[in-house]
C-alpha cells in the first residue's frame, strides 16, 4: 500500500485493478454480449452483430459530434434536432432534384451534399455564439434546438417527407459486400440468386459510411494540430490563449464538425428509413452524450478519445438491439442507459489514477 | 463539482462588449453613459421584466383577445408546471449544479398519480381516499429521484449534469413502464379535473358570487357566461413560488445555498454542511418536480408521460437564465424566474393568438433566449 495516495500496487499501471477499471468498457460488453447470448441462441450470429453496428449507427455518429464539442469543455444539446432538420433537408432536397429530373444516384448525391453544406450552419452559429458572444455552450446550442426545430417542422409542415427513390432505400439497407452460395464476391449489389439460397450480407452500406468520416476525424482529433489544440482548449482555457492558439477558431471549427456529424447523421437517417422528420434525432442526445462520458470523456473538457467514444456507444448499441432480440420494450433501455451512465462516472471515481 | 458551461476568461482580446476602462469609441461612452445612469441601470438590471411589459403592450395591440383577463388567466394556468419545475431548477442552478431530470420526473408524477387513481377507484374505495392515495403516492415517489441524484452527486462525485441526465433516462423508462408504453394514464376520477381546472371566484354578472363552485343553477355549458377568477393553478403556483422564495431569502437554509453556489470552497470551510444540503435541495427540486406533475393530472385528467424530446427542463433552464441567474452559480431569484416563464408564455400565447404557426414559436424562444444570456453578459456586474 502506497502511504502518500492511499492506492495498492494493484490500482497502479500493470496491476489488476487498473487494467479492470481502465478497461470496464471492454469488459462491460463482454458480459453484455454473453448474457445476451445465453439468453438467446440466435442471439450470437454475424446478422446480429452486423445488425447492433446498423441499428447504432446515428449514435455514432452523434456521440462523435458529442465528443469534438465536450473535449473542448463545452456541451451540445442541439445534435438530436440538427440530425432532425437533416432528414428534412436530405429528404426534400433528394425529391426536388428527382422531380426535376435528375438520375436517382446523382439526386441522392447531390441532396446529401447540399444537406451537408446546410447542415453545417448551424455549428457555425452555435460556434460564433459560444466563442465570440461568450454565450455559454449550454444556452446556445438549446436556442439552436429550438431553431433547428422549428425551421425543420416550417420545412415538413407536420407531415414526414416521402416519395424518395427507392435506391435511397436500397443504398440504406444494402451492405459492402455479397457472398453467394457460388462463392462469387460481389461488391454493393445484391447478386440474384435462387429461391431459399442464403446470400451472406457483409458489413452494411450506412456503417462502411459511417466509419470512414470517424475514422477521419479519429486521425485529425489525433495527429492534426486542430485536434491537439481542443484538447489544450478543454485542459485550460487560460493557458491555450495564453500559448497563442486561435481559441475563437478553433471553437468555431469544432461546433461546425459537431453539426457535420448530426447532418451525417440525419443522411444516414433518411437513407435507412427512406424518410426525413424533424425529431428524428430527439432522444438519442442521452444516448450520445452516455456514449461520450462512458468512454472516459470528462464534462470539464481535455479528455476523451474516439476509440473509446465508440466503445462507449457499442455499450448502448449492443443493449438495445439486444434488449430488442429479447422482446423487451424500448423504456428498458432508457433506464438501463440512464444507470450505466452513471456507473460509468462512479467506476471513474473507483479508479482516479489512470489517466486518458 | 463540475460546470458543463463554458465561459470563457476575461483575458480575450477583442471582446464582444466593452468592459470598464475598455472604452475605445465614442459610441462606447454614449451607451456606457445610458446605462450608468439610474434609469439605464434599472432597465439593465430588469431587462427581462421591461421585455415581457413590451411584449404584452406589442401583442394587445397587434391581436384581439390577448388583453383580456380571460386569456391572462389561461396564460397562468397552462404555465403552471412551467412555474413550479422553473422554480425547482432555479433552486439547483444557485447551488451551481443543474438537474435534467425534472422534465421526466414530472411525467413520473402524472402518470403514477394517474395509476395509482385508476387502480385505487378500480377497486371500489371513496373518491376522497382515491384522490388523497394518488396525490400522497405521487408526491413521496417524487422525493425519490432527487433524493438518489442528491446521493449519486455529493457521495460519488459524479456531475449533477450526468447524474440527472442518467435520472432522467431511468423516470423516463419507468413511466412508460407505467403508462404501458405510449399511452395516457385514463381512469382516475372527475372530481380532481374540477378541482385543476377550478376558480376562487365565479361571478354571474349582477345575480350572485360564488368561491371554488360554480351556482348551481348554472349547466356546465353555460359556464362561459360566468367571470371567474382566480384560477386554482394561480395559488398553486403563488404558495410554490413564495414558499421557494421564503426559503432563499428569508432563511438561513437559503443562504447557505448561494454561498454553496458563490464558491463551494468556502462554503466547506465556513462550516456549512454541504454535502447533506446538496442532498436536500436535488430531493426539493424533484420534488416541486412531481407536484408540478400532479397539477398536470388534476388538470387534465389524466396521466401525461414526458415524450421525448419535449425538453421541458431546457425550458426550465431557459427561464431560470431568462430570469437573470447565472449557470456558474451563487446568482438566481425566484422573482427573475417567475418573469422568465412568464416571458416565454407570453410569447408562445402571443404568437399562438396572432395566428403565427407554432413552429415559429421555438424559433423565437431560442433566439430569445440568446438575447437574455448576451444581455446578461454585457451588463455583468449589475445583476
Amino acid at each position: 500500500m502506497n502511504r502518500d495516495t492511499g492506492l495498492s500496487n494493484a490500482d497502479f499501471k500493470g496491476g489488476i485493478r487498473y487494467s479492470l477499471g481502465r478497461n470496464w468498457v471492454l469488459i462491460f460488453i463482454f458480459l453484455e454480449l454473453l448474457i445476451f447470448s445465453l439468453a438467446n441462441k440466435a442471439f450470437f450470429s454475424i446478422e446480429t452483430i452486423q445488425l447492433i453496428l446498423f441499428n447504432g449507427t446515428e449514435v455514432f455518429l452523434l456521440a462523435i459530434a458529442e465528443l469534438f464539442v465536450i473535449i473542448t469543455g463545452g456541451i451540445d444539446h442541439s445534435v438530436g434536432f440538427v440530425m432532425g432538420f437533416a432528414t428534412v433537408v436530405a429528404s426534400k432536397s433528394i425529391v426536388a432534384l428527382s422531380g426535376a429530373g435528375l438520375p436517382p444516384f446523382a439526386s441522392i448525391l447531390l441532396g446529401s451534399l447540399l444537406t451537408v453544406l446546410i447542415g453545417l450552419l448551424p455549428g457555425f452559429v452555435n460556434g460564433w455564439l459560444v466563442a465570440y458572444l461568450r454565450v455559454p455552450a449550454f444556452i446556445a446550442t438549446f436556442a439552436m434546438l429550438g431553431v433547428t426545430h422549428g425551421v425543420s417542422e416550417l420545412l415538413t409542415q407536420g407531415i414526414p417527407a416521402k416519395n424518395l427513390p427507392s435506391l435511397a432505400g436500397d443504398i440504406g439497407n444494402g451492405s459492402f459486400l455479397y457472398i453467394p452460395p457460388s462463392g462469387v464476391w460481389s461488391f454493393f449489389v445484391r447478386p440474384q440468386v435462387e429461391r431459399g439460397q442464403h446470400v451472406w450480407a457483409i458489413i452494411p452500406n450506412m456503417v462502411v459510411f459511417s466509419f470512414f468520416f470517424i475514422a477521419l476525424f479519429a486521425f485529425i482529433l489525433k495527429r492534426t494540430r486542430f485536434g491537439r489544440h481542443l484538447y489544450a482548449i478543454g485542459g485550460n482555457m487560460d493557458a491555450a490563449i495564453r500559448s497563442g492558439i486561435n481559441v475563437k477558431h478553433d471553437l468555431v471549427k469544432t461546433y461546425v464538425v459537431s453539426s457535420l456529424f448530426a447532418s451525417l447523421a440525419g443522411i444516414t437517417y433518411v437513407m435507412k428509413y427512406i424518410t426525413g422528420k424533424p425529431d428524428a434525432g430527439a432522444n438519442m442526445v442521452l444516448e450520445a452524450i452516455a456514449a461520450v462520458v462512458i468512454g472516459g470523456a470528462s464534462m470539464a473538457g481535455g479528455s476523451g478519445s474516439v476509440g473509446r467514444t465508440v466503445l462507449g456507444a457499442l455499450i448502448i448499441a449492443v443493449l438495445e438491439t439486444g434488449l430488442r432480440i429479447m422482446g423487451l420494450q424500448t423504456f428498458t433501455t432508457y433506464i438501463l442507459v440512464g444507470v450505466i451512465l452513471i456507473l460509468a462516472v462512479v467506476i471513474e471515481q473507483a479508479f482516479p489514477n489512470f489517466k486518458r | 463539482m463540475t460546470s458543463p458551461v463554458f465561459s470563457a476568461p476575461a483575458v480575450r482580446k477583442g471582446r464582444a462588449f466593452p468592459k470598464e476602462g475598455g472604452l475605445t469609441d465614442s459610441r462606447d461612452v454614449a451607451q456606457q453613459g445610458f446605462f450608468e445612469t439610474g434609469f439605464g441601470k434599472a432597465i439593465a438590471r430588469n431587462w427581462a421584466f421591461f421585455f415581457l411589459i413590451l411584449m404584452t403592450i406589442v401583442f394587445s395591440l397587434t391581436s384581439r383577445g390577448f388583453f383580456d383577463i380571460v386569456n391572462f388567466q389561461n396564460i397562468i394556468h397552462l404555465s403552471t408546471g412551467a412555474f413550479l419545475l422553473a422554480a425547482a431548477e432555479t433552486l439547483v442552478v444557485i447551488t451551481g449544479g443543474i438537474d435534467l431530470s425534472v422534465g421526466y420526473v414530472y411525467g413520473l408524477s402524472s402518470v403514477l398519480g394517474a395509476k395509482v387513481m385508476q387502480i385505487l377507484s378500480g377497486a371500489g374505495m371513496p373518491v376522497a381516499n382515491v384522490v388523497l392515495l394518488g396525490c400522497a403516492a405521487s408526491l413521496l415517489v417524487s422525493l425519490i429521484p432527487g433524493f438518489i441524484n442528491g446521493i449519486v452527486i455529493t457521495r460519488f462525485k459524479v456531475p449533477s449534469f450526468i447524474a440527472t441526465m442518467g435520472m432522467w433516462g431511468i423516470c423516463n423508462g419507468l413511466t412508460l413502464f407505467l403508462a404501458d408504453g405510449f399511452m395516457p394514464v385514463m381512469g382516475a376520477p372527475e372530481i380532481i379535473n374540477k378541482i385543476g381546472n377550478g376558480f376562487l371566484l365565479y361571478i354571474d354578472p349582477g345575480k350572485s358570487v360564488s368561491f371554488f363552485q360554480k351556482p348551481s343553477y348554472i349547466p356546465d355549458t353555460g359556464i362561459r357566461q360566468l367571470v371567474r377568477l382566480f384560477p386554482n393553478s394561480l395559488f398553486l403556483t403563488l404558495i410554490a413560488l413564495l414558499a421557494v422564495g421564503f426559503l432563499l431569502r428569508r432563511t438561513a437554509f437559503g443562504r447557505h445555498t448561494y454561498a454553496i453556489g458563490g464558491s463551494m470552497d468556502a462554503a466547506v470551510r465556513s462550516g456549512i454542511r454541504v454535502q447533506k444540503h446538496l442532498v436536500i435541495i436535488y430531493t426539493l427540486s424533484s420534488f416541486l418536480s412531481g407536484l408540478a406533475g400532479l397539477f398536470n393530472l388534476f388538470q387534465t385528467g389524466i396521466g401525461n408521460y414526458t415524450p421525448s424530446g419535449a425538453n421541458y427542463e431546457l425550458m426550465a433552464v431557459a427561464a431560470v437564465v431568462i430570469g437573470g441567474a447565472s449557470l456558474t452559480g451563487g446568482k438566481g431569484r425566484i422573482l427573475g424566474t417567475a418573469v422568465g416563464v412568464l416571458v416565454l408564455a407570453v410569447l408562445e400565447n402571443g404568437l399562438q393568438i396572432m395566428g403565427v404557426s407554432a413552429f415559429y414559436r421555438y424559433i423565437g424562444v431560442g433566439i430569445l433566449l440568446v438575447i437574455a444570456v448576451i444581455i446578461d453578459r454585457a451588463f455583468p456586474d449589475l445583476f
